[in-house]
């Protein structure tokens, strides 16, 4: 008989989101459901503000991503108001987004994801001598003496013995599914730790730019810093020179650790191809060499890929209102005109409306509503968005980085492009993003250097700053590339004000739940097919899932009132 | 130079959300503080929003820090709380955001990194109303005088001492 299992929450995530799936006899996920569980409502507080302020607002509705919100909002303004940036302002937000999304798949990798694949106990196994072999055979990394892992294992010994297992006390240490040697274990563990370092250096580049971190600032019209290269106070020779060494930093780090760790992991599990998913994959694009209208010239390009077809990519118009478009007929909310019918975010309506049983509850009525997301689609098509999407969208346009760094990954695991459709696949796209993203901050410290040396220093255009030159009424698109995949913000502006404000997430477009076909999101989809050897122990369902980099803070409501801290895997 | 000082580096974080009430007191109280203080420039003021992981380098990074937040102590009256170094994981129900890493976690690595500062103290107050709003209730705002009034004994102390 079918068994069901529920796991709420999913841990190491940001934010609330539970899976219910149903099993066969032999373990093997038949059914998926994604279901956030928790409200989010920004497009509420938003409404009547000043379209001026709304990045600051949004900035604050993600723990984790500031930014992408940030530059998203003010885009979406600019956009309303007509408003062209400067060269600088240009520069200086593509090297803010190309250091938030590095420094977040490096995050993701070692924080988030890597103890879907790597055993932090087996670790305490580990021979240092073979360890320091192992590491010194694939990595010129320094960090790579006997001594150095052995300190470090002793280390962890004393932190597991003193009970004080905390950040690694949800893993399901010992489970079957995990194949590394301890040694890779420690590795892996080594750089865990080390990661933390190299993440606190590189959001530096946001402080300077952005004033502060967390919460930079961002600016309708351009960027709130001065350049002055003789100045003390403005970005100056000095400041310049410390965002060069951190660039240089992060490059080196991610050659010599990350791409080497993804590479010796990768290894051991490409046996485990599961977690494909719908096939169908989207990017607005990003970094814009110009303008953000002039599509050619975005270094991550547009588009859309459907039934794993990279033959073609289909060309995307978030603005078009019958191509992105978010439906409520398995979310809690309504629309004044049937909520079956999708809606584009310029059209778009947000009444909650709870209709799912009373807490605490067994199971989500899923033949129903059973989530706060909506569900959005591209032109009907339930799509999956991030690293993975961007990699084989660029693929099959034929970036040169792209199709490079992709085909070393491959021949060095032995496998063919199809590997690329699985969960493994979306961690491997990460990585190469990750180091096509530090390129990035190379381009574009030398643009903004080359700007400068032409005695452009303006980072501001102020020609609408002042309400009374805007119209009436206006409404604008804001998009950004984040992390996780597209980010979309749509504003009208109506008397100065805000009039109506919709954001599509990507953890939006990943974790919807189905449409009125009854079509699953990619989440849904993705854990299709995966057998389990302990369905108690759901590693393989946290690994499709945290694949996906799942960020539910801004799908959904923050706080927790219950402090439903552990997560609760229930089987019947 | 400050080589005789025993507090080189103070950190006074504010945690929590703005968009979500009482969620938002941690920032608040340090907005308000700041703006009623005049300590030296190792007091460094840090608005931290709920970025969970990536704080770590403003516990690593001083000799003591002081954390203002709201929270689900174990007894739930209303109430300032102020728990200090050891008193603190145990008592912290709260998870903040950033991946669920919680403020407890992020103590646990900077001590498995071997980088704790010599002194933590956390304040905080039980949350009345979480629901999307902008502002604290009446009843957290009451309680903000005394939050700030245990910060600055707190912070007096660290000065005084060195």
């Amino acid at each position: 008989m079918a068994k069901k299992i529920v796991v709420d929450p999913i841990p190491r995530i940001e934010g609330h989101l539970r899976i219910e799936a149903t099993l066969n006899d032999s373990n093997v996920i038949e059914d998926a459901y994604s279901s956030g569980t928790m409200w989010r409502g920004i497009e509420v507080i938003l409404k009547g503000r000043d379209p001026r302020d709304a990045w600051a607002f949004t900035e604050r509705i993600c723990g984790v991503c500031t930014t992408v919100h940030a530059l998203a909002s003010v885009r979406c303004v600019e956009d309303a108001l007509g408003l062209t940036i400067p060269t600088n302002a240009r520069i200086i937000r593509n090297l803010m987004n190309a250091t938030q999304v590095t420094q977040d798949h490096l995050v993701h990798f070692y924080h988030l994801h890597a103890f879907d694949w790597v055993d932090v106990v087996s670790a305490l196994k580990a021979d240092p001598k073979q360890t320091s072999a192992i590491a010194q055979s694939i990595s010129p990394w320094a960090k790579s003496s006997v001594g150095y892992f052995k300190d470090l294992q002793q280390r962890l010994v004393g932190f597991v013995e003193s009970g004080q297992l905390g950040i690694f006390s949800n893993g399901y240490w010992g489970h079957p599914a995990y194949k590394l040697p301890p040694e890779v274990n420690l590795i892996a563990v080594a750089h865990y730790l080390e990661a933390l370092d190299f993440q606190k250096e590189i959001v530096k580049i946001h402080t300077i730019f952005g004033g502060k971190n967390p919460h930079p600032n961002y600016l309708v019209g351009g960027m709130a810093c001065a350049i002055d290269p003789n100045s003390d106070t403005a970005i100056n020779i000095e400041r310049l020179s410390m965002i060069k060494k951190i660039i240089d930093d992060t490059n080196t780090f991610i050659d010599q650790v990350y791409i080497p760790d993804l590479l010796a992991i990768a290894g051991y599990y490409k046996g485990w191809l599961h977690g494909g998913g719908i096939g169908n994959y989207l990017s607005y694009g990003d970094f814009p060499e110009t303008t953000l209208e002039d599509f050619k010239t975005l270094l991550w390009p547009r588009g859309a890929i459907l039934n794993k077809d990279l033959s073609t990519v289909i060309d995307v118009d978030p603005r078009d209102a019958s191509q992105v478009t978010e439906e409520v007929s398995h979310s809690w909310y309504t629309y004044s005109k049937g909520d079956g019918k999708g809606l584009h975010p310029w059209q778009g309506e947000t009444n909650p409306n709870y209709t799912g049983p009373k807490p605490p509850f067994a199971h989500l009525d899923t033949d129903k509503k059973y989530s706060w997301l909506k569900t959005p689609r591209w032109n009907n098509h339930a799509m999956e968005v991030g690293p993975l999407a961007r990699v084989l969208i660029a693929y099959a346009k034929g970036d040169p980085m792209i199709k490079d760094t992709v085909g070393m990954v491959l021949s060095k695991l032995g496998v063919g492009p199809e590997a690329l459709f699985s969960t493994l696949g979306r961690t491997a796209a990460r990585g190469i993003e990750c180091k096509q993203t530090a390129g990035f901050m190379r381009h574009y410290y030398d643009q903004l250097i080359a700007n400068i040396k032409t005695g452009d220093l303006r980072t501001f255009n102020s020609d609408r700053w002042d309400p009374s030159t805007w119209p009436d009424e206006c409404k604008g698109f804001g998009y950004t590339e984040a992390p996780r995949g597209s980010l979309g913000h749509w504003i009208q502006i109506k008397d100065k004000k805000i009039k109506e404000y919709q954001i599509v997430v990507p953890s939006t477009w990943n974790a919807s739940p189905r449409d009125a076909n009854g079509v699953s999101g990619a989440y849904e989809s993705a854990l299709k097919g995966t057998p389990m050897i302990n369905p108690e122990q759901p590693l393989e369902i946290l690994r499709t899932v945290h694949s996906f980099d799942p960020c539910l803070a801004c799908a959904s409501h923050l706080f927790d009132m219950h402090g439903n801290e552990i997560t609760s895997v229930t089987i019947v | 130079m400050q080589f005789s000082v025993k507090y080189n580096r103070i950190n006074i974080i504010g945690l929590g959300n703005l968009l979500h009430g009482d969620e938002g007191f941690g920032v608040t109280a340090l907005n308000a503080f700041r703006g009623a203080s005049s300590f030296p420039e190792r007091v460094n003021w840090i608005d931290g929003g709920t970025q969970g992981i990536y704080l770590l380098d403003y516990i690593e990074s001083c000799d003591a820090v002081l954390v203002f937040d709201a929270l689900i102590p174990v007894e739930y009256d209303r109430g300032v709380y102020v728990y200090r170094n050891e008193e603190l994981p145990a008592f912290i129900h709260r998870k903040m955001s950033s991946h669920q890493m919680g403020f407890s976690e992020l103590l646990g690595l900077a001590q498995l990194r071997g980088k704790m500062p010599k002194e933590i103290v956390l304040i905080g107050i039980p949350p009345r109303e979480l629901e999307l709003n902008i502002g604290l209730s009446p009843e957290v705002s009451l309680l903000m005088p005394e939050a700030l009034e245990k910060g600055r004994a707190i912070i007096d102390g660290w000065l005084a001492e060195g």
